[in-house]
């Protein structure tokens, strides 16, 4: 199902507004940020990216490839694996997006373990999301409809999330990390569990 | 008498509230003095913000299963008035918070800001109504966002402010509940009432709402069931 590796331009379109991007912030901060900043500016980069990219996500599909993938999958597998595939392409992005910032600016996680699990955690609930909202907004004309009813609903994970990443500088204590994380892994859960009930009525035509 | 008596009963309680609640006894406490009277109005608000967006969310479901124009017309007039319930409640909460902590908005209340992104959820859900030009599909994909505007909404005022640990709110982060002020329920006796009071005048405002929807399909010929 991972028809989108075919599009590779749009791959290549992504890599190069992430790059686009850091290095913009990275002219316009002066090259210096403290950690907070650090931390924001990164999941900013990343939503912003992640919204680029799953916008896609079902703009292709819109007439002939529509038909084919109704006839061929059903419902379930087609939510699933797109999910799949955005929530792996999501990952690689931040880490993408994380190489590019540690090369312009200093590198400031401590806990690169602890890290990559919020990275990972947060790509999936990303995808979890932009997916069946993208497939909502692929019916409309309106191209940022995405971003405004993306942007307040990934708020509570986006919090949460960063405040995750506050483990950089250890603002954040231990048992803090186990609350914090199984919020993220409830929010993981309960929206794939809505895309996957909710994304049937959508497909159909 | 045997539809309406809840309409009666909202203007009774609601009549009760504002003149007790203005003239009722309250408990002397420094900081808050008069302005706990503004818990018959503010935290009401809220409530009735979630009831007409739990009523709408149960419309929108219905409308999956069965595919009638009227749970949409239901859902969406709910989901209305519900979002002026909640500027009403984040509007109240505001001029409380001016005068208790002393300034309009406060960063570290993590409750302000998770309200005024659950506003922002269901401004996205009208945003989202308004760009579909088939009444059906437009009906079938914000009645799939309101279930999942519903349930972000419910995490974003019930479990964010459980992890974040701090606030202002009473009740939260170390602070003591109303109960504790609240030493001989003189705050009660009207509190419970006002609840309900503005509960069914919400309910009451939504389906004049869903009426006037309906009257205003009925001219233009539309389907009405």
């Amino acid at each position: 199902m991972l028809l989108e590796w075919r599009q590779k331009t749009a791959v290549a379109t992504i890599f190069i507004y992430v790059l686009g991007t850091t290095f913009l912030i990275y002219l316009v901060f002066q090259g210096n940020i403290n950690i907070p900043t650090w931390i924001a500016l990164f999941w900013i980069i990343s939503l912003f990216t992640t919204v680029n990219a799953v916008s896609k996500s079902f703009m292709k599909d819109a007439n002939e490839q529509f038909y084919y993938l109704r006839n061929i999958a059903s419902p379930v597998e087609i939510i699933l694996s797109k999910i799949i595939y955005n929530a792996v392409f999501i990952t690689f992005l931040s880490l993408i997006i994380y190489a590019v910032m540690a090369l312009f600016f200093n590198e400031n996680v401590e806990d690169k373990k602890l890290f990559l699990l919020t990275v990972i955690l947060g790509a999936i609930g990303f995808s979890n999301l932009f997916t069946l909202l993208s497939a909502i907004t692929a019916r409309t004309q309106n191209i940022v409809l995405l971003a405004i009813l993306g942007f307040p609903i990934i708020l509570p994970l986006l919090l949460l999330i960063v405040k995750m990443s506050g483990l950089a500088d250890f603002s954040i204590s231990q048992q803090d990390i186990y609350v914090n994380i199984s919020a993220i892994l409830l929010l993981d859960v309960i929206t794939l569990v809505l895309s996957v009930i909710l994304f049937p009525y959508i497909w159909r035509d | 008498m045997k539809n309406y008596w809840w309409k009666i009963l909202c203007i009774i309680l609601l009549l009760y509230t504002v003149i007790v609640g203005f003239t009722g006894k309250i408990p002397e406490l420094n900081i808050l003095e008069e302005s706990i009277r503004n818990l018959y109005f503010h935290v009401p608000m809220w409530f009735s913000m979630i009831t007409l967006m739990f009523v709408s969310m149960i419309y929108s479901l219905l409308y999956l299963n069965k595919s009638k124009i009227e749970y949409d017309i239901k859902a969406s007039a709910f989901a209305t008035v519900g979002f002026v319930f909640g500027i009403l409640g984040i509007t109240t909460g505001s001029i409380w918070a001016r005068v208790t902590w002393g300034a309009w908005w406060v960063f570290q209340e993590v409750k302000l800001n998770a309200a005024a992104a659950a506003l922002l959820v269901y401004a996205a859900y009208f945003i989202l109504r308004g760009s579909f030009d088939d009444e059906e599909k437009k009906a079938r994909f914000s009645a799939v966002y309101s279930v999942f505007a519903f349930v972000m909404f419910m995490v974003l005022i019930g479990v964010i402010p459980r992890v974040a640990g701090a606030s202002l709110h009473p009740g939260n982060g170390g602070n003591p509940g109303f109960n504790s002020y609240d030493l001989d329920n003189s705050l009660r006796i009207v509190f419970y009432p006002a609840v309900i009071g503005w509960i069914l005048l919400a309910v009451w405002i939504a389906t004049l709402k869903v009426r006037t929807i309906k009257i205003f399909r009925k001219i233009h010929k539309l389907d009405i069931e």
